[in-house]
């Protein structure tokens, strides 16, 4: 489970979410930063006011917001953290799930034992988070970044936002509420079916254990 | 030990993969996991139009069978 926060620099006119009508907020489209933008703005400003432009990465959106190219963006940890520690506005933020996505060659035995592994290392990570957000903070691919803009410490995240938990079947009403809601969104062929498009491994899995 | 090859995007969504490996998790299970770490999107066009994006994005190492599990 993550979450993706609406940030804004901060010096910014915005404070909330409701005057973000036509100005343009930083996401990267088919991706979470897109679909969580959709489902928080929707509830305070009309559909045809929200603006979104593609950046791409986290990094991309979270400098575009710096340096004022876009007035808002939608990143995620650590870089939420690192827009905090910098005075950076949280406008709004939401979480949602997740998803495993294995190949159609991936045998069930394989998937479950991998599965094993990831929920012990979730009560792990559950028992001490903050133990671990060193793996955030120097990921060979962000590192850098994050220093030239003052660094992080374990101590500068925000443990309630990390939320980790054990893999679970979606339910029907998720998909279908999902489904509907991308549906409405123009974001899905509404030809496609449901059902063809989730296939819910996991759900085989727990009831093989 | 059954060889997987999984995908990393962005480490939140990784991180009990990244401790499970560490701590020999995987191995426990017989696994042998390896990590491939997508880059960055580099400089993107900037559109409002979802449809001129490929939603692939960058996990084209799945879409390729180059990996056969990511999260996201």
């Amino acid at each position: 489970m993550v979450s993706q926060a609406l940030i804004t620099r901060p010096d910014s006119e915005h404070n909330y979410p409701g005057t973000l009508g036509n100005k343009s907020i930083a996401v990267q489209f088919h991706a979470g930063s897109h679909y969580v933008a959709l489902r928080l703005l929707e509830g305070y400003i009309p559909s045809e006011k929200i603006k979104l432009v593609h950046y791409g990465s986290p990094q991309n959106r979270f400098e575009a917001m710096w340096n004022g190219e876009v007035d808002a963006a939608l990143v995620m940890e650590p870089w939420i953290s690192l827009a905090e520690k910098l005075g950076c506005k949280t406008l709004c933020e939401g979480h949602y799930l997740g998803a495993e996505n294995a190949s159609d060659d991936m045998d069930q035995e394989t998937f479950s034992a991998i599965n094993r592994a990831v929920e012990k290392a979730i009560d792990m990570l559950n028992e001490n988070k903050r133990k671990y957000l060193h793996y955030m903070i120097e990921d060979p691919r962000i590192a850098d970044i994050i220093k030239k803009y003052g660094g992080l410490t374990p101590e500068d995240f925000h443990l309630p936002r990390l939320r980790y938990i054990k893999p679970t079947p979606y339910s029907d009403e998720i998909v279908e509420d999902t489904y509907n809601w991308m549906t409405r969104w123009g974001l899905l062929n509404g030809t496609a079916c449901s059902t063809d498009l989730v296939e819910n491994r996991i759900t085989a899995s727990i009831a093989s254990d | 030990m059954k060889k997987v090859v999984s995908e990393i995007s962005g480490t939140v969504f990784s991180l009990p993969w990244l401790i499970a490996q560490d701590n020999g998790l995987f191995t426990d299970e017989g696994i042998d996991m390896e990590f491939v770490r997508t880059l960055p999107t580099g400089d993107v066009e900037h559109t409002e139009n979802p449809e001129e994006v490929n939603p692939v994005l960058q996990h084209t190492a799945f879409e390729e069978a180059k990996v056969s599990i990511y999260r996201a």
